[in-house]
């Protein structure tokens, strides 16, 4: 489960503060299913940058599953990161030249895990790539490649994850596809947190938190 | 997968730009192997054949023993003659086991329109003189007849038998030896008796030097020195000597030499950093990627300090592989353009260069690579997240 509490979070452009987060106060249980969406500079990415533990906040306090993260150390956090949280991000970023599965594979090596082809091949299944293992990123379609980033981010079996903008890059039908998946893995129990401008996909979340001016809307 | 796939894999993603990184190194590394394989090999072969020749020092006339080692180098022609009598008085020596006297001197070819270099002696001291030489035929046996080395005779056409025509009455001498290939000075040197030389310069008394190789080496020192008080006018130098005065010549070109590689070493390094340095900050959201997927700050450094290295090292061996390959050719051009080159193979592979080498691409592509890993560490993972 995810508690945040008062949440802020400032940035400093040049000599201007600029206030990304205004207090926000949010509660996911362990499972949940939810989408954050708002127009941009609401505060989405930022919000999803500081669950992922990939940014402190300035005020406040988030806690993951009863561990607060504002007093962690970067090492700290880079755990959390490498155990407990999975990401998706809008440009996939697959590293070309490396096949499917090596792609799947880079996170265990970050986590020191050993893991093989007889680990990779049941995610990449569950994704529908089970066929495409040994192809490379530039023989795959956008759809392709963000199911391959989706089995990377289920590598080291997340407890959350995490996706921001996934569906930026795909059209319609491949964005449907992606969001489907989501729904699936949510549907085996893994909390899923989609940041996303399409009301219509976020709509197939259980929950949709939305953003205004850096607080919740209600 | 392990770091050093990762690496290899970034390696090869620019292919074209990664090659000629990698070829600069090897050119740069190739030069200075050679380099070094170059300046031992010649100190090593000059040491032998100076060594091979038996002698232990030489007599000149008064001057510079630099002198001496031009003899051995360009077999030059010494300003200053010594007179042949000093061989009676150098007789009653009792260490002295070999004395030979030899005059050198740059006759002209009319025939060919040429220079050629006539070395004459005591033509029964030749194979213990240059106990290396190989010969087609016979030493010459008298006064009329010559030995010829193989530059000569391959440029010239010459064979056993023909005559080649010197000095003021354009004497004939009958070529009755020719001596194989030795890459050296030699390989353009006529040897003939040493009376027919000073006939033909009119210096029927004159010699260049005089070679002496002693019964017992412990006796060396008091040797040179009694013959130095006893005789006035000549200049004794050690074989010692004269390697010295040669290393002591080629010193300067060794040090040019060495400093070209330097700077190839510097260039290429420096293209390798930039290299990384562009393939990082193209890389920027990937690395953000990595880090926000659980890579830490050393797992970033590593990947990209392996890149380098891996370049570095992979060019380094490159680079001694190409310097061996092309050694025979390396050596050949080589003794073109240098003035002066010891018979027998130069470039000769030495493991501790090369590893010396493989070292120091390692050692200076790791200094390459600390900065671009280290800026590359900088790069937060939030940059991946904003697209």
């Amino acid at each position: 489960m995810i508690e945040i509490k008062e949440l802020e979070k400032y940035y400093l452009r040049g000599a201007e503060k600029v206030h990304a987060l205004k207090g926000i106060s949010l509660y996911i249980p362990r499972g949940d299913f939810i989408s954050i969406t708002g127009p941009s500079g609401t505060g989405k990415t930022t919000l999803l940058q500081i669950i992922g533990c990939l940014d402190r906040p300035s005020r406040g306090s988030v806690s993951l599953n009863g561990i607060k993260i504002e007093n962690m150390t970067e090492k700290e956090l880079l755990q959390i990161r490498r155990q407990k949280i999975g990401f998706v991000f809008q440009n996939f970023y697959l590293i070309n030249g490396l096949s499917v599965l090596d792609n799947v594979l880079l996170p265990t090596i970050f986590a020191r895990k050993e893991k093989k082809r007889k680990d990779v091949l049941p995610l990449l299944q569950k994704v529908g790539l089970l066929e495409r293992a040994d192809h490379k990123p530039n023989q795959l379609s956008g759809g392709e490649m963000q199911r391959v980033a989706i089995a990377r981010a289920l590598i080291n079996e997340p407890e959350i994850l995490l996706a921001d903008e996934p569906t930026g890059n795909l059209d319609l039908d491949n964005s449907e596809r992606i969001f489907e998946l989501f729904r699936f893995l949510n549907s085996q129990g893994l909390t899923t947190i989609v940041v996303t401008h399409n009301p219509e996909l976020a709509s197939k979340t259980k929950r949709v938190i939305k953003l205004k001016d850096g607080k919740v809307e209600h | 997968m392990k770091f050093l796939k990762l690496a290899t894999n970034n390696i090869l993603r620019h292919k074209i730009r990664s090659f000629l990184a990698l070829f600069g190194v090897s050119i740069s590394i190739a030069l200075t192997f050679s380099i070094l394989s170059f300046n031992k090999g010649f100190e090593k072969n000059l040491a032998k054949e100076l060594e091979g020749t038996g002698l232990h020092f030489m007599i000149v006339s008064s001057g510079c023993p630099h002198e001496v080692a031009s003899l051995v180098l360009h077999s030059s022609v010494l300003p200053k003659y010594l007179d042949i009598t000093l061989i009676e008085k150098l007789k009653q020596y009792p260490n002295l086991k070999l004395i030979s006297p030899m005059l050198v001197s740059q006759l002209p070819n009319h025939q060919k329109n040429r220079i050629d270099i006539i070395y004459a002696l005591d033509i029964s001291h030749l194979p213990q003189l240059k106990p290396f030489l190989k010969i087609k035929g016979t030493l010459p046996s008298n006064e009329k007849e010559i030995l010829i080395g193989y530059e000569i005779a391959n440029h010239d056409k010459l064979t056993i038998g023909d005559i080649v025509k010197y000095g003021p009455n354009q004497k004939d001498f009958k070529v009755s030896g020719i001596i194989e290939k030795t890459g050296g000075q030699e390989d353009a040197h006529v040897y003939m008796f040493l009376s027919a030389l000073q006939e033909i310069l009119n210096k029927p008394q004159g010699i260049s030097a005089i070679g002496i190789k002693l019964s017992t080496t412990e006796m060396l020192e008091k040797t040179i020195e009694q013959i130095s008080r006893e005789i006035p006018g000549i200049q004794i130098v050690t074989m010692g000597q004269v390697l010295n005065s040669i290393l002591n010549l080629a010193n300067s070109a060794k040090i040019l030499s060495l400093s070209i590689a330097i700077i190839a070493i510097t260039i290429s390094f420096l293209g390798v950093m930039n290299l990384i340095l562009m393939a990082i900050f193209e890389r920027t959201q990937e690395i953000g990627m990595m880090r926000a997927i659980g890579a830490s700050k050393w797992d970033i450094f590593k990947i990209i300090f392996n890149e380098t290295l891996l370049i570095t090292t992979g060019g380094g061996l490159i680079g001694i592989l190409i310097t061996t390959i092309a050694s025979t050719t390396i050596e050949h051009f080589l003794r073109i353009f240098m003035p002066y080159m010891p018979s027998g193979k130069i470039l000769v592979f030495d493991y501790n260069i090369a590893f010396f080498c493989i070292l120091s691409s390692m050692i200076i592509g790791a200094m390459s690579g600390l900065f671009p890993a280290w800026k590359a560490t900088k790069i937060s993972p939030i940059e991946a997240i904003k697209g």
